[in-house]
């Protein structure tokens, strides 16, 4: 696979040209959106004002215009970026992935199933809603890896009968085989009762879990700080995660640098990465060219398809039987 | 209800919880050396066809397989203590290690197909048999901690459990392979 750099290589060097008219694109679309924004602004002003000096002013219409102008905005926004989003999708990280390996298919309007997602037992409870895109699909050196921008939600309801809708996970959602042959499930989850708690309530919250399966302490501390395990079984549970496989969660998630969670359950692992935000969209506010964002994107997709990388390297080292 | 009464049965629920979680733990730690010995009975069955696979090229190496073969048979024998099972396992592993590590000075041996699916049965069982082994600690450093720690100890000793020995976990296993090592050497 590219390297790192390599890639960043090829996103300023072939990318260049395309980046360019994109960047012309968004100084353009900038300041048609911070436009329309300011006409927006001045019309719930303008009613605002009108109201108050013809005295029907009240508390329940100024929230109605305040609502209304929140939601005009936002769809102004969304339809005034909705061509350059496209044009960078297709133009920049589809070749960014092309360039990574050949074999990926890119759909930016798809996201991973929601099977994958309940499958995974990652999270307890199944979401009420699920959306995503930018689905990544393909075989990689015979292994078979799909990932996916992805946003679970759970719906509320209120006394009042109002609902709302809650996050359960925002990020990037990723499935692959797995060379080892296993019966069970296996998660792992960051470690936030240990930290939070500290080690002796911690761990007995942990071992009293009952949303959960049996609790899985690992022989490797480093590990166990980060992250708590649980499983359907105790020895199976060891057989996945063997001493090089948790040293290379652990390098990964220090990469990664954002909440890791996973999963082992029939025959494919489950990776849940928490961004907390909708990844692979075009900056607006900021230049393409800026390094920052650039390596955002190219990142991302580096850490996610480089996974089956290292998955692939202990395959020779194993047989699945 | 009485004051006494109250302190009694609370009392006696403590009693009761402590008695059982000394229980399940050492029920544990049974439980799981059963797979442990499960899996090495898996691994003394693929002995034979490994030596007499093997014995005909190294000639060098006479001496280990006969070790091999003499640990398999008493580790066949009924009545072993899981103590003495912990044992010939340690010494198994090792033989066994240096048995796979003088094939590669055979390419005759290493180019066989047998002697090929044995090694890849053998790497296996050892990552099943490794990982049983760290589940089995785990189970026993639970129950070795109970036994020493403060209120359980008073329990245990009452019912007379006794420390359980954990398997000593190679240097090797630790390490994590390195692949340039192994082309440079």
């Amino acid at each position: 696979m590219k390297t790192l750099s390599q890639l960043t290589d090829f996103y300023y060097k072939s990318l260049h040209p395309t980046l360019s008219e994109l960047e012309e694109d968004r100084m353009a679309l900038k300041k048609r959106i911070i436009v329309t924004q300011a006409i927006l602004a001045l019309i719930a002003i303008a009613i605002i004002y009108f109201m108050f000096s013809s005295a029907v002013f009240s508390i329940d219409i100024l929230a109605f215009v305040g609502f209304g102008y929140f939601a005009l905005a936002g769809i102004a926004y969304k339809l005034l970026i909705k061509d350059y989003a496209k044009d960078f999708k297709f133009r920049v990280i589809t070749p960014l992935i092309k360039e990574i390996d050949i074999n990926l298919r890119y759909t930016p309007s798809l996201h991973i199933s929601e099977m994958h997602y309940t499958r995974s037992g990652i999270f307890t409870s199944s979401p009420d809603r699920v959306s995503g895109n930018d689905f990544v699909k393909g075989k990689i050196d015979g292994i078979s890896i799909e990932f996916s921008d992805f946003h679970a939600e759970k719906r509320h309801k209120d006394s009042k009968g109002r609902t709302s809708w809650s996050t359960q996970f925002q990020g990037l959602f990723l499935v692959s085989e797995f060379p080892k042959h296993f019966k069970g499930r296996t998660v792992i989850l960051p470690d936030t009762a240990q930290s939070t708690f500290g080690d002796f309530i911690g761990s007995f919250l942990q071992s009293n879990n009952f949303s959960r399966n049996d609790l899985v302490k690992m022989d490797n501390p480093a590990f166990e700080k980060e992250f708590v395990v649980y499983g359907t079984d105790q020895i199976e549970a060891r057989y996945i995660l063997s001493h090089a496989l948790m040293e290379k969660i652990l390098d990964f998630k220090q990469r990664s640098n954002h909440p890791l969670n996973l999963s082992f359950n029939g025959g494919k692992i489950y990776m849940a990465i928490e961004y907390n935000k909708d990844l692979f969209e075009p900056s607006v506010f900021h230049s393409l060219l800026k390094y920052k964002i650039a390596m955002e994107y190219i990142e991302t997709l580096h850490l996610a398809i480089g996974i089956v990388e290292e998955l692939k390297l202990n395959q020779k080292l194993w047989s699945k039987l | 209800m009485s004051t006494p009464l109250i302190i009694a049965i609370v009392i006696a629920i403590v009693l009761v919880l402590m008695y059982n979680s000394l229980v399940s733990k050492k029920n544990q730690v049974e439980n799981i050396f059963a797979s442990v010995d499960t899996q090495l009975k898996k691994r003394y069955d693929l002995i034979p066809n490994l030596v007499s696979s093997v014995s005909k090229y190294m000639e060098h190496e006479k001496s280990i397989l006969e070790d091999i073969t003499k640990l398999r048979s008493e580790a066949n024998k009924p009545n072993i203590s899981d103590e003495q099972k912990i044992a010939l396992d340690a010494k198994m592993s090792s033989a066994l290690g240096s048995i796979m590590i003088a094939v590669e000075n055979y390419p005759d041996l290493k180019a066989n197909e047998n002697v090929m699916h044995l090694q890849r049965s053998l790497n296996e069982i050892e990552e099943q048999i490794s990982a049983a082994r760290r589940a089995y600690n785990q189970a026993v450093t639970d129950y070795n901690n109970a036994l020493e720690q403060i209120p359980t100890n008073f329990m245990a000793n009452a019912m007379n459990y006794q420390r359980k020995e954990v398997f000593e976990i190679s240097v090797n296993e630790r390490k994590n392979v390195n692949v340039k090592e192994l082309f440079n050497s």
